[in-house]
């Protein structure tokens, strides 16, 4: 068996999943989805098992960052300028 | 704020429905909701478990950890036994044969455990901005589930099912609850149905728990039915701008297709939306305007609908604009 972690757990790990990270934040799984394919979000992919993981944290803040510039009328490629910088 | 996993079901199952009048379909859900009660009771060890017998007592309802709404279900189920032993399958069961009686407490008790922390409210039905209810006087009311909470347990299920990774056990049970209130089709798009098809179909060759939940059927063939009809109405007719046969008959299914008179003929699309919008105000809906123009699309408690442009013919003609659910695929 395969529990759900608690909102506790999941906010007291260093990794979380997708589905995690959308629960905490809000933000929709299609829109994480996107953010992670054109490499706006860090993550770790184990070989074994394709599943990617989140440093906790880091996308936390990179989420609340893309969101803010998404307010200041900044478009996608901007926004992914803005962050390699 | 945590919700159990009952309460993130009824969440979704109830959002939108007749909060008045017992439907087919929030039958269904009722039904659904039960299950998920049981299954709640069952994720968390409330059962003495001897080997595929579950068993409960009279005497277990006395203890603290067991929720009002999880109360209900096992005096239910108990009727005048003082213990029960049977298989979780059995337990499911149990539920295609809840009275209608029963199915209003089960409702009253899940829906008050969730109006009591804010997560759900009754509201005026959206059909009561509609003229014909509108002049009629006519009220209905349903239920408008927390948005925040809606998009947080919807989206994290779409992660868990669609996102390639092992699945817990609450997104098993929660998907195939799911399927069985005819919730599904809420959730996913219809290319992600199929996603969601190959997900329950590796779920039943590789997971034993999933292989012995989705063997189980809950809902009764006169509410599928009926829920058939509808999916087979939608797919009638396509349009450039829709799909359903409510776009050309939307008197087949009034609940998705709600008329709103604007105030002068021939208005511009500004002023239509600002119409729509001040009566969608007036009857305390919730609603963001996601994309203006000529089919303004507006996210009204939690669904999304399209504001055609329209007339109807009465006596005289009345302009105005049709709310039409927004197929999400």
């Amino acid at each position: 068996m395969s529990r759900q972690r608690t909102m506790e757990k999941i906010l007291s790990s260093e990794y979380v999943s997708i589905g995690e990270l959308v629960r905490i934040t809000g933000c929709r799984y299609s829109t994480l989805k996107f953010y992670t394919e054109e490499g706006m979000l860090p993550f770790d992919q184990q070989e074994e098992n394709l599943t990617r993981r989140f440093p906790r944290e880091k996308a936390i803040q990179k989420i609340e960052e893309i969101q803010a510039l998404k307010k200041n009328g900044l478009s996608i490629p901007e926004i992914k300028r803005v962050l390699s910088e | 704020m945590e919700l159990t996993f009952a309460q993130s079901f009824s969440l979704i199952a109830l959002n939108a429905q007749d909060s008045i009048h017992l439907t087919t379909a929030k039958k269904a859900a009722l039904r659904c909701m039960s299950a998920a009660v049981i299954l709640e009771l069952y994720l968390d060890k409330q059962f003495n478990v001897n080997s595929e017998d579950l068993t409960f007592t009279k005497e277990d309802l006395s203890n603290p950890s067991i929720d009002l709404y999880q109360e209900s279900i096992l005096k239910i189920i108990l009727g005048r036994n003082d213990s029960i032993s049977d298989t979780l399958s059995n337990y499911l069961s149990h539920v295609i044969k809840l009275s209608n009686k029963q199915l209003k407490e089960i409702e009253r008790t899940l829906a008050d455990s969730l109006k009591g922390i804010d997560a759900l409210e009754e509201i005026p039905n959206l059909l009561g901005c509609d003229l014909e209810f509108k002049t009629a006087g006519v009220s209905i009311k349903e239920y408008r589930s927390n948005g925040e909470l809606y998009t947080k347990i919807t989206e994290g299920l779409r992660a868990e099912i669609l996102e390639d990774s092992v699945m817990t056990d609450e997104a098993i049970l929660m998907l195939w609850l799911m399927r069985e209130s005819g919730s599904i089709y809420d959730i996913f798009s219809k290319e992600e149905l199929k996603i969601v098809a190959d997900r329950i179909n590796q779920l039943f060759e590789g997971n034993s728990f999933a292989r012995q939940i989705f063997s189980i059927n809950i809902h009764k063939s006169i509410e599928i039915a009926v829920k058939n009809f509808l999916n087979i109405k939608k797919s009638i007719m396509s349009t450039q701008i829709g799909t359903g046969v409510n776009f050309a008959f939307p008197f087949f299914e009034r609940s998705q297709s709600i008329f709103i008179d604007t105030e002068a003929m021939f208005e511009n699309k500004e002023e239509r939306l600002r119409d729509v919008k001040a009566r969608l105000e007036q009857y305390g809906h919730t609603f963001t305007v996601i994309r203006e123009g000529e089919v303004p699309l507006i996210k009204i408690d939690n669904f999304l609908y399209e504001a055609i442009p329209t007339a109807m013919n009465y006596q005289f003609p009345v302009q105005g604009v049709r709310l039409r659910r927004y197929p999400i695929y």
